[in-house]
């Protein structure tokens, strides 16, 4: 039972060597460190704060009851800076935000779903900045009464295999592109209200009047105990989020996966979690939904190719041939002048018993246990003849096919790298019929046009255990 | 530990400028420099094998490469699962950006699927009860030094029972004058249930 993955898309050449697949050329593409740590990686540490949301006195806000003129911000980056000035307001309002987070709302098209969100909302939105983060949709909405509006949507929609789709509401920091449409138009009040002098007034702002000051200049802004006022309803423990938004995000654009970058197969991999309702709401602290505990399913072999799979298989046949059946010494041709093998057996502090494994302990190289770099070193067995003495020394066995699991993890043009895990059955020595547990990783190159060859070797033996492989494979309900 | 010697080829000299790297002890260190996380794994940077030694000497530069890889494979298990545990979002800078993980025959290729994937993976308590490594032969990396790290012990994923686990890994080394980053090229990771310890 196996499933093989294309790998790498070269996979077809018929020159019988050729198949390590050059997927990687190490010499030719080393990544620095500092390419390393820049890409993707969001610190855990502090982020950048984001500037308050400060309106410029010439520029007021509609209160949010006038649902046509809330999300102004969209008409910002439109008009020229003359006809917002025009806007002039004396009731004005800061615009508290919220983000929308739909959980797994990354298998939905966009206009899909907030058209089935709007259908089932009580008052008309307009969401500002959607997009796919991870897992999830998100979007920002600008007054409290929306995103309690919306907030009650959660649980009245279903997609189309009439599962649930839930809503969660969490009040944040204004969008950046909302912040960044405003600081561009705060410059150009500026430089108009320094002609203008006789309306001068402070920003008007509610509660926030005694702290808020030019937004450009205040980056390091902790928002996390402000209270928005009109988020009576909202849950008070919740921490106002900085917002994860991607730095290429564009304003008011939206973002559709793109689903070549697997996102779509990671959500293959965990089948339950798409079908599951009723997520825990998301923490402030996280910003993410509590993920109920599911692993992947484990699949059998993977091989990445029909050609390799056959390749391993023959390779794994030829060898045991002669481990079990034949003289160890005929082994000599199959490794590498300088290859490597090591052999290790989990530590015991006694070894009686039927089981026993002390035929192996002697060999065995833990560097867990083992810390003495000389003996460390004697372990390793360096030359074939030195492996092959080696393996000599080892017990009779009898290696069952049918319970190996083989995983081929790594190729290029010059290195395979594939673990087998099995059983196998000592048939001679002190313990005859005793079953082992194995692992091992063969790591090998092309010898000549047509062969390979063993370069490294590394055996992993363990117990047996049948109960506990009872219980393994079949869990109590 | 020998000392420089004047007859290492002229491209070891430029390299090395002259350095001593063998009266002191090699080391390895969770360095913090600047912007550099404590989960890189960094060492001292390695002497390449040169293969016109004397095959006295070339044995002892084995050893030495050994050791070093040794030490290498060491701290990085400490951090991988410590990482895994505890700052599991910091997990994927260990990983080249074309890092491939097989995880019980499930292929994740790619940062950006890997950090998905370990978002995805529940938390998780691991035990690493078996460790040991090799140096790659440099026919197969085309001299690109490389580490194989193969470790076993047993994992409780949160919500799932404990399992016995086994886990392959190919270490590459990013060697700069001043030290050397080691990440990892492929991952491989099995439930091993049929193994009692």
């Amino acid at each position: 039972m196996e499933h093989t993955d294309k790998v790498n898309p070269l996979q077809r050449r018929t020159r019988s060597w050729s198949f390590y697949r050059r997927r990687r050329n190490f010499s030719s593409e080393h990544v620095t460190s500092q390419q390393q740590q820049d890409s993707g990686d969001v610190p855990m540490d502090s982020q950048a704060r984001y500037a308050p949301y400060a309106v410029p006195s010439r520029h007021q806000r509609s209160s949010f009851q006038k649902q046509d003129q809330i999300h102004i911000n969209m008409e910002i980056k439109q008009k020229p800076p003359e006809r917002r000035m025009e806007r002039g307001r004396q009731n004005e309002t800061v615009g508290s935000w919220f983000k929308i987070i739909i959980p797994f709302g990354i298998k939905y098209d966009e206009k899909w779903l907030l058209n089935l969100i709007q259908k089932q909302c009580s008052v008309p939105f307009i969401p500002v900045e959607f997009h796919y983060e991870k897992m999830q949709a998100q979007f920002f909405v600008e007054n409290a009464n929306i995103a309690c509006a919306l907030k009650n949507v959660n649980g009245k929609i279903f997609n189309e295999d009439n599962e649930k789709i839930s809503i969660f509401v969490e009040p944040c920091d204004t969008p950046r592109s909302v912040q960044k449409a405003l600081k561009s138009e705060k410059v150009e009040q500026m430089k108009l209200s320094s002609l203008d002098q006789s309306n001068k007034k402070p920003y008007v702002v509610h509660s926030l009047s005694t702290i808020m000051e030019n937004a450009s200049h205040t980056k390091n802004w902790n928002l996390s105990n402000i209270e928005v006022k009109s988020a009576g309803e909202m849950d008070k423990g919740q921490q106002l989020e900085p917002g994860r938004m991607g730095a290429d995000r564009t304003a008011m654009c939206t973002t559709s996966p793109d689903k070549s970058t697997n996102i779509s197969t990671i959500l293959e991999l965990f089948p339950k979690l798409l079908s599951l309702d009723g997520q825990e709401k998301p923490s402030g602290s996280k910003c993410a939904i509590e993920v109920p505990k599911y692993l992947p399913m484990c699949k059998g072999s993977f091989f990445g190719s029909e050609e390799l799979k056959s390749l391993i298989l023959q390779f794994l046949q030829q060898y045991y041939l002669i481990h079990d059946y034949g003289d160890r010494q005929g082994l000599l041709c199959a490794y590498h002048e300088e290859a490597c093998f090591s052999l290790t057996i989990p530590f015991r502090l006694k070894d009686p018993g039927p089981s026993s494994m002390c035929a192996y302990f002697k060999n065995s190289r833990n560097m867990k246990k083992l810390k003495d770099p000389d003996l460390r070193f004697q372990l390793l067995k360096h030359t074939k003849c030195d492996i092959v003495q080696a393996l000599c020394g080892l017990p009779k066995t009898q290696h069952d096919f049918r319970s190996f699991m083989v995983d081929m993890w790594f190729q290029t043009e010059t290195m395979l790298c594939f673990s087998v895990n099995g059983v196998f059955k000592e048939i001679e020595g002190r313990y005859p019929g005793c079953v082992r547990a194995f692992s091992r990783t063969f790591i090998t190159t092309p010898a000549t046009s047509s062969s390979f060859c063993i370069v490294n070797d590394k055996l992993f033996v363990s117990d047996f255990s049948p109960e506990k492989t009872a219980s393994a494979l079949h869990p109590k309900a | 530990m020998r000392k420089f010697r004047s007859d290492w080829s002229q491209g070891d000299r430029e390299q090395y400028q002259g350095r001593n790297y063998f009266s002191e002890e090699p080391h390895t260190s969770y360095s913090w420099r600047g912007n550099r996380g404590q989960e890189d794994v960094v060492t001292s940077p390695l002497k390449k094998k040169d293969s016109s030694d004397s095959p006295m000497a070339m044995a002892v530069e084995f050893k030495t490469y050994v050791d070093q890889a040794c030490r290498a494979a060491e701290e990085f298990v400490n951090i991988y699962y410590e990482t895994m545990d505890k700052r599991r979002r910091a997990l994927t800078r260990l990983y080249l950006d074309k890092a491939t993980l097989i995880w019980n025959g499930n292929v994740v290729t790619g940062l950006e699927a890997l950090a998905n994937f370990f978002d995805m993976l529940p938390s998780s308590e691991f035990q690493v009860n078996m460790l040991d490594c090799q140096p790659v032969h440099e026919q197969a990396t085309q001299a690109q030094t490389t580490v194989l790290v193969v470790t076993s012990g047993t994992v409780k994923f949160d919500g799932n029972k404990q399992h016995y686990f086994n886990q392959n890994f190919l270490l590459t080394a990013q060697t700069t004058a001043n030290n050397t980053v080691w990440k990892i090229a492929s991952d491989c990771f099995r439930f091993q249930d049929w193994a009692a310890i």
